[in-house]
């Protein structure tokens, strides 16, 4: 159901009613992303030149009331297409810069961008992020081009990343997302996707926008809600994905809260769906793979297994109301192993998660709590993660990651009796 | 003769005649007594009975097995499910008004006093529950955020701040119960401004003495403009 509270500004609305309709949109949420931005205006401009020239396009500059000129550097940026040998796009690209209604976030600003693309009945949409400094016109074609021309609906992106990147993607979002839907999408928070104009207007008809989706979330609940309507989905492999480091006031604990956070929330919402489904499918990977260098990423294991350490000290009375004491006994005789023995078992890992989403449904304690309550949880599985696999290759290290999935589908069960009948 | 039956009508027959017509005067009252005693037994259990059941139905034990509350009223002493505590209250609160108004039939001028004192004091009585109630799951939701925050801040003392977190708010809301039932009103509210301005004092001089290390590197991690020099590890969790 549609929420009627939602209305694009004024002067968007003229401009929306000015073009009236186009065949591309690129959306870009922005909030003082002034060191960035025009690089990646420019990437799109020449990536929708040079992979679409004979279509009409609209580049959205969503914006979140950046005070670093962000929204002029949008609107002034221009690129020689002569430089780069590409002759000028035949429909000149049209750009709208607006300001988004409603509570911050990143996922207000999507609104925005779905709403527009609804108005100008576009065909093909994507959304890049605004921080992006690896982006590459290629992006455009790798994200637009299988719903233009191969009739996807949905695009997720596929990142080369360091084994230790993104390591709440690899232990708890790309397992646990895999389990339930049963579709292999190796990065479904990545932030770049590509989705139909049929989606958009899909995404926008949802009543999620004055919940935590709004917020925080938009990711998952992109690709959840693409999988969970049906729509078709595949991957687009994009080389390294290299950004400006996100904002290091915001804290491991709220991240974690964010993101399991919405992925309990659309548990709930399509429980329907996914506790009928076993096993998993691989999602089709469109572009040229190659390899490159990737940084380095320095870990601390000590203290992170500090903190487990502390969180089995001090949170044990909440741990106990999330996790079944089976796993509570595993994970207190993992506490006596020396830390180079350290291991928490993917089974027992499995079970946290299962457990912890369990636990958020019934509600066994207060829900910021219980996802704040995880963190050294977190932690733990992480350092067992970086112990296991030091001087494993990329690839070994993905393969690791793909038996931990392999167990998160094999233990689906357990979550569905914990589900059902939840008892700490 | 005469003077025997002088005697004998004013010393003995008219007290027993004034007794006598008291007493019949005084009968009906006691039977009025009885009848809102009885009907105070009725209304008791029927109030107690349906609180219990609307609490049940509105899944208060579970609620409040999940808030701590049942914990600490077993640590209390009190192993009864929290719906059933309530009916009892209910019970106990209802049967002491019908007492009151049974008594205020009788019309002794002492009991009507009392009579009155009490039903005056009833609104502050609820109030102050409600404070101590309030108070106590508040403390129990706070303790446990801080103790959460702590843990994830790697903070040792975790255990020690939440318990002086809950503490302070139970000290803090029987204080203001306290000066809502009138008890030593000035007593309560100088003691607790003593101990709570003492408490904060001692936390403040032991953090900046025992603790100035602590300090300075919280500090140092909180307000430092180059986050990524003082960054033990560059992991990217998302």
């Amino acid at each position: 159901m549609r929420s009627l509270d939602f209305l694009l500004a004024a002067e968007t609305e003229e401009q929306v009613e000015k073009i009236g309709e186009t065949e591309l949109l690129v959306g870009i949420p922005s909030y003082n992303n002034a060191s960035t931005i025009s690089h990646v205006v420019q990437a799109v401009i020449v990536g929708l030149a040079k992979y679409f020239p004979g279509m009409r396009a609209v580049l959205v500059n969503s914006d979140g009331g950046s005070t670093d000129g962000t929204p002029a550097l949008v609107a002034n940026a221009s690129v020689d297409f002569e430089g780069l040998l590409i002759s000028a796009q035949e429909s000149p690209l049209q750009k709208i810069v607006t300001s988004y209604l409603g509570i911050p976030g990143k996922g207000s600003a999507f609104r925005t961008i779905f709403e527009i693309a609804r108005r100008l009945q576009a065909k093909a949409c994507a959304v890049v992020d605004s921080d992006l400094r690896s982006i590459t016109p290629e992006w455009m074609e790798l994200l637009l081009g299988p719903i233009v021309f191969e009739g996807y609906d949905y695009v997720a992106p596929y990142y080369l990343r360091h084994k230790y990147d993104g390591t709440i993607t690899n232990a708890i979002v790309y397992p646990l997302t895999r389990a339930l839907y049963g579709v292999r999408i190796r990065q479904p928070i990545g932030g770049d996707f590509g989705f139909s104009g049929k989606l958009a207007e899909h995404y926008v008809e949802k009543d999620v926008w004055n919940s935590e989706v709004a917020r925080f979330g938009i990711d998952i609940w992109m690709t959840t809600e693409a999988i969970a309507s049906g729509a078709r989905v595949c991957q687009s492999f994009l080389g390294a994905k290299i950004h400006n480091p996100k904002d290091p006031a915001r804290d491991l604990s709220n991240m974690l809260m964010e993101v399991m956070g919405a992925l309990f929330f659309l548990m709930e919402e399509h429980q329907d769906i996914w506790s009928q489904l076993e096993g998993s499918n691989p999602v089709r990977l469109f572009g040229f793979q190659y390899q490159v260098a990737l940084e380095p990423v320095h870990v601390n294991v000590d203290r992170m297994l500090q903190s487990f350490h502390q969180g089995l000290a001090d949170l044990a009375p909440i741990w106990e109301k999330i996790l079944s004491p089976s796993v509570l006994d595993s994970l207190r005789q993992v506490q006596s192993l020396s830390p180079k023995a350290f291991r928490i078992a993917d089974e027992v890992w499995a079970h946290v998660v299962y457990d912890a989403a369990s636990a958020y449904h019934h509600r066994a304690i207060a829900r910021e709590h219980l996802l704040k309550a995880l963190t050294p949880l977190y932690l733990g599985r992480v350092a067992s993660f970086v112990l296991e696999t030091q001087g494993l290759t990329s690839s070994e290290a993905e393969e690791r990651i793909e038996m931990l999935c392999q167990t998160f589908e094999n233990e689906k069960p357990y979550l569905l009796s914990r589900w059902y009948s939840f008892s700490s | 003769m005469e003077l025997l039956e002088t005697f004998i009508q004013t010393a003995v027959l008219e007290p027993l005649q004034i007794m006598g017509s008291r007493l019949l005067a005084f009968v009906p009252n006691l039977l009025a007594m009885v009848v809102i005693l009885l009907i105070g037994v009725f209304l008791s259990w029927l109030g107690a009975h349906l609180v219990e059941r609307i609490l049940r139905v509105l899944r208060i034990d579970p609620l409040s097995q999940r808030l701590g509350l049942t914990a600490a009223l077993v640590r209390g002493g009190v192993k009864i499910p929290p719906s059933m505590l309530a009916g009892r209250i209910v019970y106990w609160v209802i049967m002491s008004l019908s007492i009151v108004a049974a008594l205020t039939v009788l019309r002794w001028e002492p009991v009507n006093k009392l009579t009155e004192s009490l039903f005056a004091y009833i609104p502050y009585f609820l109030t102050a529950l409600f404070i101590i109630a309030g108070g106590f799951l508040l403390s129990n939701f706070v303790a446990q955020a801080v103790l959460i925050a702590a843990v994830n801040a790697s903070l040792p003392p975790a255990r020690l701040l939440a318990s002086c977190t809950r503490w302070g708010i139970q000290l803090a809301a029987i204080a203001m119960a306290l000066e809502q039932l009138g008890i030593a009103e000035t007593i309560v509210v100088v003691g607790f401004g003593i101990a709570f301005g003492g408490v904060v004092l001692a936390t403040a001089i032991a953090f900046g003495l025992g603790a100035k290390d602590l300090a300075k590197s919280f500090l140092e991690r909180r307000f430092s403009p180059h986050p990524e020099e003082r960054s033990q590890d560059d992991l990217r969790h998302l």
